[in-house]
């Protein structure tokens, strides 16, 4: 019984505590819309995260990219040339790939990778007294230091995604075409046939959701680190874990909204 | 002038202020000092609005800055310079670009600026150093750099958090004089906030000393040498033994 009790009120206390994270982080996200559409707008810091961000992560992500939209070809042959409907493997990996992996993969590369690395130089910043450093000089934390990385993480990301569902689409046709044999004016048209207005759409709105969803999580832990260095380590943890749930959470729940939507 | 009254505060169940008085006059320097993790820096940070207090005032000129808006409270700031023990200097940007980064924030022209920022290194004794990033430099160096930032805006209060911490014996001497010197330079009202007594002896007007989360003695420096208070006693000489360690 007093063990049932123990379980029952840890319960609770991790459900306040969620349910209190969850509104910081609301708190947090309706200050980042406030500042960013409030003077001054730092373009040239904007342009330095995007480059941090957009042109650094473009390697790790052909690479990725490149070897999904390859992978998904193989795997899909596989079961395809059990029914003779090879052709349609350039379909399921351009649909893959526009509606799904394109914007899940790079959510979760820009998250290990610069998500992280935003969570680090925040925290570092907050743990050696720099915020409030600024604070002191009357210049707004979230005003200098969040809103430009968020407009860099949404416009980066966008065009990530846009790039990522290219280069995996190229995999697939260099599987489809070479390996495969499929004719490449059939392969061409397999991949643009099936795709429709929608589909590119509602990969683009999954990706602006997960730009936020990476932004807000890593400055927020940021400027919640404590405890020097360890403080930071746990902070950075914290973030690439939490993001990458919610991203996967986050896909889940616009995937749903947008079938019985669409349907 | 500044006015703190009934000043509480607490981080959990550790209540770090309680009840806490005091008094600074325009123009004066205050040192305040205290063991390592009595609430020194907590109070120095209200004074500025950092933290917020559970309850009590802070007169800044007469305004409560505890029931300010936060541009009202940013505009009390540009009284204010405040050096932080580690400097706290901006890791990405270069030393002009700290020292004028409230100028710059302002959009001033780049030449101002660079003349500003000239003046503020030659006040503190540092040149050559404007395009060097702060990774670059000294310990030494670095808290110059922090001061010429803090004094960029020519402010009324200069706030100090452990000037001499992290220093080596010569270099803290040297921050001393430039304590002093900014002091009968700039005419400022100083606050600093230091377990260092040698330190203290020689900047302050007046020293107050913080235990148990309240202002337990005001003093000169002389009143502070000769005082009868057993626990300011065991502090200032360094006693290992006494009220201060039978109390935890």
């Amino acid at each position: 019984m007093a063990t049932l009790k123990k379980g029952i009120e840890q319960l609770g206390e991790g459900a306040i505590s969620f349910i209190g994270y969850i509104g910081s982080i609301v708190i947090f996200m309706g200050e980042i819309i406030f500042w960013a559409a409030h003077p001054p707008f730092r373009i040239k810091q904007l342009i330095r995260h995007a480059e941090k961000i957009g042109a650094s992560s473009l390697p790790i992500v052909t690479l990725i990219s490149l070897f999904t939209g390859m992978v998904l070809a193989l795997q899909s042959a596989y079961q395809m040339q059990k029914i003779q409907a090879e052709m349609y493997i350039a379909s399921l990996v351009a649909l893959s790939m526009i509606r799904e992996l394109g914007p899940v993969l790079t959510a979760l590369i820009v998250a290990g990778r610069c998500g992280a690395s935003i969570t680090a130089e925040i925290g570092t910043m907050k743990v050696t007294e720099q915020i409030d450093a600024l604070e002191t000089l009357a210049a707004n934390p979230i005003n200098y230091l969040v809103v430009p990385r968020f407009w860099a993480m949404l416009v980066s990301l966008l065009i990530l995604t846009i790039y990522a569902n290219f280069i995996g689409i190229v995999g697939g046709y260099i599987v489809g075409v070479y390996k495969l044999h499929i004719p490449h004016h059939m392969y061409v048209k397999m991949t643009f046939d099936p795709l429709t207005q929608s589909d590119m759409r509602n990969g683009l709105y999954k990706s602006i959701v997960f730009a936020v969803v990476i932004c807000v999580i890593a400055c927020y832990e940021g400027m919640n680190a404590r405890e020097g260095a360890e403080g930071v380590g746990k902070a950075t943890t914290a973030s690439v874990v939490k993001s990458f749930v919610l991203i996967i959470a986050c896909d889940c729940i616009l995937t749903a909204l947008m079938y019985f939507i669409g349907r | 002038m500044i006015e703190i009254i009934n000043l509480c505060k607490s981080f959990g169940k550790h209540r770090v202020l309680d009840n806490l008085n005091l008094m600074i006059e325009r123009g004066e320097t205050t040192v305040i000092i205290g063991r390592s993790g009595c609430g020194k820096s907590v109070l120095l940070k209200h004074i500025i609005g950092l933290l917020k207090p559970d309850s009590g005032q802070i007169f800044i000129d007469g305004k409560d800055i505890t029931r300010l808006s936060t541009k009202e409270l940013n505009d009390i700031r540009l009284k204010f310079g405040m050096l932080f023990q580690g400097a706290a200097l901006f890791d990405s940007l270069s030393v002009w670009e700290n020292v004028g980064f409230n100028l710059l924030e302002r959009g001033a022209k780049r030449k101002d600026i660079m003349t500003r920022v000239s003046e503020c290194l030659d006040l503190v004794g540092l040149k050559g150093v404007e395009e060097a990033k702060p990774a670059e430099l000294s310990g030494g160096m670095r808290k110059r750099v922090g001061l010429a930032r803090a004094v960029c805006m020519r402010p009324e209060i200069i706030l100090y958090d452990e000037p001499t911490t992290g220093v080596d014996p010569v270099m803290g001497d040297a921050v001393n004089k430039l304590i002093e010197s900014l002091h009968d330079k700039l005419r400022v009202t100083s606050i600093t906030v230091t377990h260092d007594m040698k330190s203290a002896y020689r900047i302050a007007d007046k020293i107050a000393m913080l235990y148990d989360g309240k202002i337990i003695a005001v003093g000169t420096p002389d009143e502070i040498k000769n005082t009868n208070n057993p626990i300011v006693k065991q502090f200032i000489n360094g006693d290992s033994e006494g009220p201060i360690t039978k109390g935890g």
